[in-house]
């Protein structure tokens, strides 16, 4: 699979930090100050007006850094630092979590955040997504169902055992051999609904993939679908609560993270459909009042927000029609509590129905 | 006219060596004393009218004159006799106030001068600080052809008698090539080295030697069309570090910074514009933060909130006017004073990298090992011997010989010096947005920098 701006080789990344450091050098040489350029990207906007050019994966304006400002001294200080190690792990063709290298200089580092955003700027500098540093995320996410596949030669055999569920393989990059006699795949926000999917044999009865992030997606598991999908091209259903937190998870998987613009062709999962959990559900499924929580002042003005987002009113109306009801009826319910009548009403019941629909719909 | 400055004048202007020399007599039987000055240059010799149109007050550096009368010799290169009259001060009408004495012819001889005697009420010992004083500010000058003796005699015998001699210290510069900026650089470095020039020699304690010196300088100048205000400003700013041993001195500094003012080459009391000048100055972008300007009697002294004990700032100011001293309070003088100290001051930061750098900029620096060690990371850990010698040569290090430490400190140098650099530049400039084409800042939902990737939630980024 290829990023939206993958470098094929390690050596190709090499030169260009070998061509970075040596022009640092020749400015200081000459006694010029160094100016270091990185581009900004972002998905979307919250400009009312419709002519935003969001959706395109170009840059959307540049930072400058010099040393002229202590703040933009230390973005280029821990850029550096962070950039001496991901030279040494490329040379070395090792590999190192974002923790792990956090860990390297904590005192110097303050913040996991702000090697975060040395790796983001490392990543935007040298056109780069962050796999091609061999910076790695332990992975959090999990996958089960009609699947099998090799990650750096090590098996993971899911067809063998379908309703068990396999760690998302972190070396994402390195998969191959994928087969799958999956319909379709389902992405599920938590964990207790891929465990409640896990016990209901769901996958035994339903020819698919089920897979969870465990709340937030990390870059893991989304490169993961975004892989699968390219490999398989089957249709990815996705089921998240009812509330802001999982319309913004469903967001994520569905146009990416601002915080990962830059990179956003190889994470988001740009067909996705939301299976659920809509509002109109606690009606239609007859929740119980007491599973329905009202939305918070919090979560007002963070569905307002999203609202705004340019993405939702160019490309998934439909979506912030939803939001809209949501923010109308002023409550907010999990998945789980569509349970209440019957334990196993979400994979027999809802999650079936769903689809269905989702297949007759145009 | 019995200003010291107007003896040295008549001397600078004559292009052969010249002497200027002051007798002190102290007469030893009167009470209060009485003392005889007797000044003497060899300098270009005077006009008559001078004295015919003297107003001066009856006192003479403070002391007053006995009998109001002064004595007065001189005589031009192209003269034939030297001229002597008496010059009464207490008399008002100007025609009568000189009285003509029998001239001495020179015989042939030629040469200039003028001297001139007094007696005023006062003892030598007070009359002597403020001479010594004129003479050891003058030295700052260096003024090449003129020496300056002093001679106290406060009794009848030889023991009593004292000779003070004021020489131009000419071991650094070429005094009669310099120009005067250099000369005032030289002279002033020798100021600081001798204690304000009380002493013969650089005092051992406080300093090792004259290189270990900062030196900056600057020079301003008014609009033509503007010169009969203004002129010409030129500072020199000296920063030295004293020696540990400086606490055995008696005379070393305690902090303060002394401003030394010249007008058209003499030493002068600090004007009122160069007082504002001096208080107006943006001290902070130099990393000073001034908590006082102390005038005392037209001394200046500035004192410092921040600077270390172990440092010291001597200031010189020579201000060259066209026509007569402004001391009116004007923003073109005040710019002018301002712009020459800036000038040194930027001087002094050009010349010595990470030195007298703004608050601001010294936070900036405190990255700069940091930097360094991961920019000299980058070319000793790359596994690219071709690109390492590149980069060293980049540096002008030969690679067969060099060590990471060395590399890294030149790194630190360099990045220190552009540090400096980039604070001398127009502020416009520095003020540069760091966006182009895009806001700052994202209006954008609180989600919108989470990232929880694997282990942890990703606080938002900036």
């Amino acid at each position: 699979m290829e990023g939206n701006f993958q470098i094929s080789k390690t050596t190709n990344l090499l030169r260009r930090i070998k061509d970075f450091t040596r022009s640092i050098l020749e400015d200081l040489a000459e006694g010029r100050s160094p100016i270091i350029s990185i581009n900004r990207f972002r998905n979307y906007c919250m400009n009312p007006e419709a002519d935003c050019f969001c959706s395109s994966v170009e840059p959307k304006g540049q930072e400058i850094l010099t040393l002229k400002k202590e703040s933009q001294t230390y973005r280029i200080d821990m850029l550096l630092r962070v950039l001496l190690i991901v030279q040494q792990l490329v040379q070395e063709n090792r590999h190192a979590s974002k923790r792990d290298i956090y860990y390297m200089h904590p005192s110097a580092f303050k913040a996991q955040s702000v090697v975060d955003r040395a790796i983001g700027d490392i990543c935007i500098l040298f056109q780069c997504s962050r796999y091609n540093l061999n910076v790695v995320s332990v992975g959090n996410g999990l996958v089960m169902g009609w699947l099998k596949f090799r990650e750096s030669g090590r098996k993971f055999d899911c067809l063998n055992s379908l309703n068990t569920a396999f760690p998302v393989p972190v070396l994402v990059e390195e998969v191959e051999d994928v087969v799958s006699l999956a319909e379709y795949i389902l992405v599920v926000e938590k964990e207790t609904v891929f465990q409640r999917l896990a016990n209901d044999m769901f996958c035994k009865m339903n020819r698919c993939i089920v897979i969870t992030g465990r709340g937030y997606p990390d870059v893991s598991t989304r490169r993961f679908l975004r892989l699968l999908m390219e490999k398989l091209q089957l249709p990815v259903h996705c089921l998240v609560d009812c509330d802001p937190y999982g319309f913004e998870i469903l967001a994520t998987y569905r146009f990416g993270s601002m915080q990962m613009a830059y990179d956003i062709e190889s994470l988001r999962a740009p067909d996705m459909k939301w299976l659920g959990a809509f509002p109109s559900d606690s009606e239609i499924y007859s929740v119980p009042q007491q599973c329905l929580l009202p939305l918070t002042e919090e979560d007002k003005k963070r569905t307002e927000a999203m609202l705004l987002r340019c993405y939702l009113k160019r490309e998934m109306p439909q979506w912030r029609l939803e939001l809209e009801t949501m923010l109308k009826r002023g409550v907010k319910f999990e998945i789980e509590a569509l349970s209440v009548q019957s334990l196993s009403f979400l994979s027999e019941v809802y999650i079936p129905s769903k689809i269905r629909s989702e297949a007759i719909s145009p | 006219m019995l200003r010291f400055s107007s003896f040295f004048y008549k001397c600078r202007l004559s292009e052969d060596l010249c002497r200027l020399s002051i007798l002190l007599d102290q007469s030893t039987d009167r009470n209060p004393p009485i003392t005889s000055i007797l000044i003497a240059d060899t300098g270009i010799g005077c006009n008559l009218e001078e004295f015919q149109d003297l107003r001066c007050p009856r006192e003479f550096s403070g002391a007053k004159i006995w009998d109001g009368l002064l004595s007065v010799k001189t005589t031009c290169i192209t003269e034939d006799e030297v001229y002597y009259f008496h010059v009464n001060l207490d008399e008002n009408i100007s025609n009568k106030r000189l009285k003509r004495q029998p001239s001495q012819a020179k015989n042939g001889a030629k040469f200039s001068g003028t001297e001139v005697s007094l007696s005023v009420f006062g003892s030598t010992d007070v009359l002597m600080a403020p001479i010594i004083g004129f003479f050891q500010k003058m030295l700052v000058l260096q003024i090449p052809n003129v020496t300056m003796d002093l001679m106290v005699n406060q009794g009848a015998s030889p023991a009593t008698q004292t000779q003070y001699v004021f020489v131009v210290n000419s071991d650094k510069t070429s005094c009669f090539t310099a120009s005067n900026l250099e000369r005032l650089k030289s002279g002033l470095e020798d100021y600081v080295l001798r204690h304000e020039n009380c002493l013969d020699m650089m005092c051992e304690h406080c300093f090792s030697d004259r290189e270990h010196l900062k030196v900056g300088s600057g020079t301003a100048c008014t609009e033509e069309n503007r010169k009969r205000t203004g002129g010409k400003m030129e500072v020199v700013i000296v920063i030295s570090d004293l020696l540990e041993t400086t606490r055995q001195c008696s005379r070393s500094c305690d902090g303060k910074t002394e401003v030394l003012y010249f007008e058209n080459f003499s030493p002068s009391p600090i004007p009122l514009v160069a007082l504002i000048a001096l208080k107006k100055i943006d001290w902070k972008s130099y990393g000073l933060i001034l908590a006082s300007v102390n005038d005392q009697d037209g001394h200046v002294f500035l004192e410092w909130e921040n600077f270390p004990s172990h440092v010291q700032i001597q200031i010189a100011l020579h201000w060259y006017h066209n026509q007569y001293p402004t001391r009116q309070k004007t923003q073109l003088g005040i710019n002018l004073v301002k712009k020459g100290i800036k000038n040194a001051l930027d001087d002094l930061k050009a010349k010595h990298e990470g030195f007298l750098l703004s608050s601001h900029a010294r936070k900036i620096c405190s990255y700069v090992p940091d930097l360094a060690r991961s920019i000299a990371g980058l070319i000793f850990s790359s596994t690219d011997i071709d690109f390492q010698g590149d980069c060293l040569s980049v540096l002008g290090f030969q690679p067969q010989e060099v060590e990471r430490d060395a590399v890294e400190d030149y790194i630190q140098r360099k990045i220190v010096t552009v540090i400096g650099m980039n604070e001398r530049k127009p502020q416009k400039d520095q003020e540069a947005a760091p966006f182009l084409f895009f806001e700052g800042e994202s209006k954008t939902s609180y989600f919108e920098d989470e990232e929880i990737d694997g282990e942890y939630f990703s606080t938002s980024l900036e």
